[in-house]
């Protein structure tokens, strides 16, 4: 009897380190954010008295411009990232996936950039993208073209960064998808090929479907990735200029870190939580539509 | 429909596996805990009979921006002299030197925390932001005891002063002058005194544009990054403008701090930059710090007297045969008086030092002129105190540097920014007031007046 009960809580003990780590790393900081979010916190007063401000942080933030105008450039950021790893990602991954002579070789090569960290690929496409030492404008200038404002020109420099960001991100979405091309079983492709289904047929009625779990889980992950993304842009342009590519998340941490605004920074968090909640939740009930929670599941 | 279900299958392994596992190797087990125990024990028992030796063992510890050389080669002429005169005391220091971004963020995190560190090296714009906070021991007493203020110029010992109490002890300065390669100025027909008035600056911009068009050199070099304000406030100062002045009527603070830099001087000040745009100066968003010059990239740059660092010290003699220096900012007209804006490190003892008064002596020594002014040579600062500047040593530092007279000579028209805790957000505003006007989207006025309301909320006035 007690070795039974011994034997039904163990699991359960087993998981009571992982809990801890995760109570340690991530619901304290999280309810320390919400306590610091009610609370006028900033560097010059944090060793002192924290004033209870209850919702006052919040409500300035709603009126708050600057938050506005990063907002819209987030959206614009993660709908041009998300959009282009994706396709790219998938174009890449199927392309791969023929038999085709060094397709091992090219895919372990354009995983390369996967693997450079932000701050590195933030740098390089800095150099790359110098307004007046950049290479690609040098390359302009050699081809008799005027140089273009890559980082300069405030309606530019947010798709220099999401190119820069394409770079970096495709590789993951391609060796995702990938995975998911390996999980397909070929005698369902030579079925198709038996009944007379063309390439591009069995692309779109066998391979989007079936892949569709692994698209659901890369599309959710690149999704709060970019949202959350923000060292390659504070590298590149520092938000600059003008705030033309001050990402929601870039400016929780200028606020927080820079202007030591660190209760307005935690609102900020919270937000941007929120946010990857909602979306992680819209693509779940998107997909669920599809009938691809089974496979979901799977993945 | 299948059921997720991702515990299923490993609980179902663990209660069949590990619970068996656990119990058949528990002597084995508990023979592991104990080795390990012993092994533990064996390895900290030295360690805790040295500390006993040793009682007076004392580890002062520092948070330091890079670069790296300068603070080791202080640290050590230093540690030199403190153990001289305790030599009862074992001390040794162990210091953190991190990028300049990050040495902000450390020491902020480090304060928050209550960790103790015992000296900070401080940007002058940080010194009240840390003080406001409590983050830093206010050393008044121990300065006033010390009795060298009277040695500092005036503007570098009042850097160390947040609300009447010395919070920190400049060290080293650095100011910004105008730079040229002698050979370009040459080529293009550009007499080197046209560059000191602002019409002359403008008038020669275009004129070596032109000619240098194509060689992969530009004329002239305009700061559009992070810290273009640094390079705007010499011309705000120059003019007779403030960034920020004292005002009564404060709502919570009765007399505090409103922002100035809109008033007419600052209107000119800009309209300066937007004249350097529409001469054909571009703002350039990267920053190099004087390296883009050495590279020739550009004829002629107004950047700090660390440009000088980009040569290799060898090559410093005989460099101002390459290179010239006007220690001057451009004025409106002949006869004006320049302004420049100051830079470099405070040393300061955070509140948390667990070695306050070895820590104060640590410090003393590393700004004693012996101790100091061969780092000063070596890596090209300028000093804060006369001694340096103007005594003894100043002759050995005027044979090494280039331009050093000059460059001394500039503290005297030196500025420095307000350090206040607000200081970092109205920076950014008027950042952006800048960049509004280099990318013609207002006016100097225009931008400068809404970036002051925005300052004036950050101060609390609204």
């Amino acid at each position: 009897m007690l070795e039974r009960r011994t034997q039904r809580i163990q699991p359960y003990l087993l998981l009571v380190p992982s809990l801890l780590i995760l109570t340690v790393f991530l619901l304290f900081p999280l309810l320390w954010n919400v306590y610091l979010s009610v609370h006028n916190v900033s560097l010059s007063t944090i060793l002192r008295d924290w004033k209870y401000v209850g919702p006052n942080n919040y409500l300035s933030l709603l009126t708050d411009p600057g938050f506005h105008s990063s907002l819209k450039v987030s959206i614009l950021f993660v709908g041009g990232s998300v959009t282009l790893q994706f396709f790219l990602g998938l174009v890449l991954a199927v392309v791969l996936n023929q038999q085709i002579r060094g397709s091992n070789t090219l895919r372990a090569l354009f995983i390369i950039p996967w693997t450079v960290s932000a701050v590195i690929t933030g740098f390089s496409f800095k150099f790359i993208f110098n307004d007046s030492f950049g290479i690609l404008n040098y390359g302009l200038e050699q081809m008799g073209l005027n140089p273009v404002s890559w980082l300069s020109d405030p309606s530019m420099v947010l798709w220099t960064i999401v190119i820069a960001n394409m770079w970096h991100g495709t590789p993951f979405t391609m060796l995702f998808l990938t995975a998911g091309l390996f999980s397909i079983s070929p005698v369902v492709y030579e079925a198709a090929l038996i009944d007379g289904a063309t390439k591009t047929k069995s692309f779109f009625h066998i391979t989007l479907p079936m892949l569709k779990p692994f698209i659901l889980i890369n599309l959710i992950l690149i999704t709060m990735w970019s949202v959350n993304f923000f060292d390659l842009i504070l590298v590149m342009t520092n938000g600059g200029p003008l705030f033309a590519s001050t990402t929601a998340s870039l400016y929780m941490y200028r606020q927080a870190f820079e202007f030591g605004l660190l209760s307005k920074g935690s609102v900020v968090g919270l937000f941007l939580i929120g946010v990857n909640l909602v979306l992680a939740y819209s693509y779940l009930k998107l997909f669920r539509k599809d009938g691809t929670e089974v496979e979901v599941a799977r993945v | 429909m299948t059921k997720f279900d991702p515990f299923g299958k490993y609980f179902s392994a663990i209660q069949n596996d590990s619970f068996g596992f656990v119990s058949q190797n528990f002597k084995l087990i508990l023979i592991c805990g104990l080795v390990l125990s012993i092994l533990a024990a064996a390895s900290l028992t030295p360690f805790m009979t040295a500390q006993s030796q040793q009682g007076k063992q004392v580890t002062l510890t520092a948070i330091v921006a890079e670069p790296k050389d300068r603070w080791d080669t202080l640290f050590a002429n230093a540690l030199v002299k403190l153990r001289e005169k305790h030599p009862d005391m074992t001390i040794n220091i162990d210091s953190r030197i991190l990028p300049y971004a990050d040495t902000r963020k450390q020491i902020l995190t480090s304060m928050a925390g209550k960790t103790p560190i015992d000296i900070v090296s401080v940007d002058q714009i940080w010194l009240g932001e840390f003080a406001e906070a409590g983050f830093l021991s206010d050393l008044s007493s121990l300065a006033h005891a010390w009795n060298r203020s009277s040695e500092w110029y005036k503007t570098n010992w009042d850097g160390g002063i947040y609300n009447d109490k010395v919070y920190g002890i400049w060290a080293w300065t650095d100011v910004r002058s105008m730079w040229y390669w002698k050979d370009l100025l040459n080529q293009t027909g550009v007499n080197p005194d046209s560059l000191k008035t602002w019409n002359g600056y403008l008038a020669s911009a275009k004129k070596m544009e032109a000619a240098l068009k194509g060689n992969g050199t530009q004329a002239m070099h305009l700061v559009g990054a992070s810290h273009s304000p640094d390079m705007w406030y010499p011309y705000l100062w120059m003019l007779g403008g403030k960034i920020v002045d004292q005002r009564s009527g404060h709502p919570q603070k009765g007399t505090y701090w409103f922002p100035t830099y809109n008033s007419t001087e600052g209107v000119k000040a800009l309209q300066f930059l937007k004249d350097q745009v529409k001469a054909g100066i571009k703002p350039q968003i990267d920053h190099f710090w004087g390296q883009e010059f050495a590279d020739k990239k550009f004829a002629v740059m107004l950047e700090g007297s660390w440009l000088l660092g980009h040569f290799p010290p060898d090559e410093w003699k005989g460099l101002d045969q390459r290179i010239g220096m006007i220690p001057a900012f451009p004025v409106p007209k002949e006869g004006d008086t320049s302004a420049t804006m100051m830079g470099g490190w405070m040393l300061s003892i955070p509140e948390t030092s667990t070695n306050r008064d070895l820590a104060w002596e640590l410090l003393t020594i590393m700004v004693q002129p012996d101790v100091l002014a061969p780092v000063l040579e070596k890596y090209g600062y300028l000093p804060t105190q006369k001694p340096i500047g103007e005594g003894a040593y100043s002759a050995q530092l005027n044979a090494t540097i280039p331009y050093y007279k000059e460059m001394i000579s500039m503290i005297g028209i030196g500025h420095s920014r307000p350090s206040i805790p607000e200081y970092p957000q109205i920076a950014d505003n008027i950042r952006q007031a800048i960049d509004e006007v280099y990318l013609g989207i207002k006016e100097p006025k225009q931008a400068l007046d809404d970036a002051a309301k925005k300052s004036a909320q950050v101060l609390g006035w609204s």
